[in-house]
């Protein structure tokens, strides 16, 4: 995970439902303590987003919403969008973007738009 | 005597001094039916019998063992302590058959007799004596497995399971619930593994066990990984690997115990079927449960209506108290992707 007053989420393996819940509540615990804007989840690495998947990334964002950041989620997959379509499911309100960088380009639209002030917006890495 | 003769022909193989108590004991038991003057030689037959029928009990087990262990590389002392124990559990396992059983099956095995003179000793036809061997075979592998496991079953049932398996009577094996029974009883099940392989080796079928959270993903990654041996597209891999995914996590929160088995087919079609049954409570309403946005637990209830709409076939069986199978099956489609 990488932060500035954005909050970037990597998921790097796929996660089953008790590691998605932990994620979920570290990831929701992270945005209050980075006062995090805008966070983005990064689930390329995901082969399968089944509904206890999508649901959860829903509750993220809706926590997040709460808690003042807009959650982008970023990096589906092709056959994993053709899954979740046919599944009957789709990510709800959360935004979405091709990759990481959209992602980033995304929030600072919103954020700008918002009048919201752009210094430190810029994501710093840390590994 | 009987010693010398067994010795004779097993050497100094461990399984020796069994052999010859094994023996003494059968004479014993039959002495009061034997002349008197024909007791030594009755002794060296049955010496002779029970010394064939462990060679012949330990060639069948090997038959039957070698999908389960491998044999590629040997371990010589293992492999003695193993034989040491299997030939201990084929001969309490022998003992456990009833006698005229036990008469029966080794006449017909290491003497040659053919049903005809059996049927005739016993005041019967060939075909019952036929099928009387079934099942004492059947009955010997059971017997067999739990003694060489050391369990006595834990339910009335168990035996009935397991012998129903043994014989591979699918009819049987229904009416006593089988499968149901393999997933509630955890010594059946390890001991069930032999006896469902006895059938041709398949490389085209795989059984995963499903209790918790980590299970679903090893089981829609193992779904996957034989899904892709057929000519399924990545999309078509990954609806399957979803559609598991969803009907484990059903196992997982409803029943809490399941199996999920893969089963790749050839006819009608290429494709692939899987198998989700678990020993839960059931579904009372299997047309709510179907219907999209119905959830008991506050999730998407997207699960069941959507895995219908992922595979090309699917039906649900349920009971309440007896669990519920999910049937669904993809089928390759050579036209496309």
């Amino acid at each position: 995970m990488r932060q500035g007053s954005t909050l970037i989420a990597s998921i790097h393996t796929a996660l089953d439902d008790s590691e998605l819940v932990r994620f979920e509540h570290d990831l929701v615990k992270q945005i209050g303590e980075h006062r995090s804007r805008g966070v983005i989840i990064d689930v390329a690495a995901l082969d399968v987003i089944d509904s206890f998947a999508a649901l959860t990334l829903r509750r993220i964002a809706d926590m997040a919403r709460l808690r003042g950041a807009l959650t982008v989620l970023v990096g589906i997959q092709p056959e994993v969008a053709f899954a979740m379509v046919r599944l009957g499911m789709g990510t709800g309100q959360i935004p979405t973007a091709l990759d990481l960088e959209e992602g980033v380009q995304l929030l600072a639209e919103v954020a700008a738009t918002r009048n919201f002030p752009s210094s430190g917006s810029q994501p710093q890495k840390r590994t | 005597m009987v010693r010398r003769i067994v010795h004779a022909r097993v050497g100094s193989h461990p399984a020796a001094e069994d052999l010859v108590q094994e023996t003494l004991t059968r004479v014993l038991a039959a002495s009061p039916t034997i002349e008197p003057g024909m007791l030594e030689p009755y002794a060296i037959v049955t010496a002779r019998n029970v010394v064939a029928s462990m060679w012949r009990d330990v060639d069948r087990k090997h038959r039957n063992q070698h999908r389960v262990v491998d044999l590629s590389t040997p371990d010589p002392p293992e492999t003695q302590v193993l034989l040491d124990e299997e030939q201990s559990a084929m001969a309490t396992a022998l003992a456990r058959l009833t006698e005229r059983e036990r008469r029966t099956l080794l006449d017909h095995e290491v003497k040659g007799t053919d049903t005809r003179t059996l049927a005739a000793r016993e005041g019967s036809t060939a075909g019952a004596v036929a099928a009387q061997l079934n099942r004492t075979r059947a009955r010997l592998r059971v017997e067999y497995l739990l003694a060489a496991a050391q369990i006595d079953p834990p339910t009335e049932q168990c035996r009935a399971v397991l012998m129903a398996l043994s014989s591979g009577d699918k009819r049987r094996q229904r009416e006593v619930h089988a499968a149901q029974h393999l997933l509630e009883c955890e010594p059946c099940a390890g001991l069930s593994q032999p006896l469902l392989e006895r059938g041709q080796p398949r490389d085209d079928r795989l059984t995963i066990p499903v209790t918790t959270d980590p299970d679903i993903v090893t089981a829609r990654g193992a779904a996957r990984e034989l899904a892709s041996r057929l000519a399924f597209g990545p999309t078509d891999l990954t609806v399957i690997a979803t559609a598991v995914s969803e009907v484990c996590r059903n196992i997982v929160r409803f029943a809490g115990t399941g199996e999920v088995v893969v089963n790749l087919l050839e006819v009608p079609r290429r494709g692939i079927q899987i198998v989700a049954r678990d020993g839960g409570p059931g579904i009372p309403d299997v047309e709510r449960a179907l219907d999209d946005g119905f959830s008991t637990y506050g999730g998407l209830g997207l699960g069941l209506p959507g895995v219908r709409r992922l595979m090309d076939e699917f039906a649900i069986a349920s009971e309440p108290g007896h669990g519920t199978t999910v049937t669904m099956t993809k089928w390759e489609k050579a036209d496309h992707e």
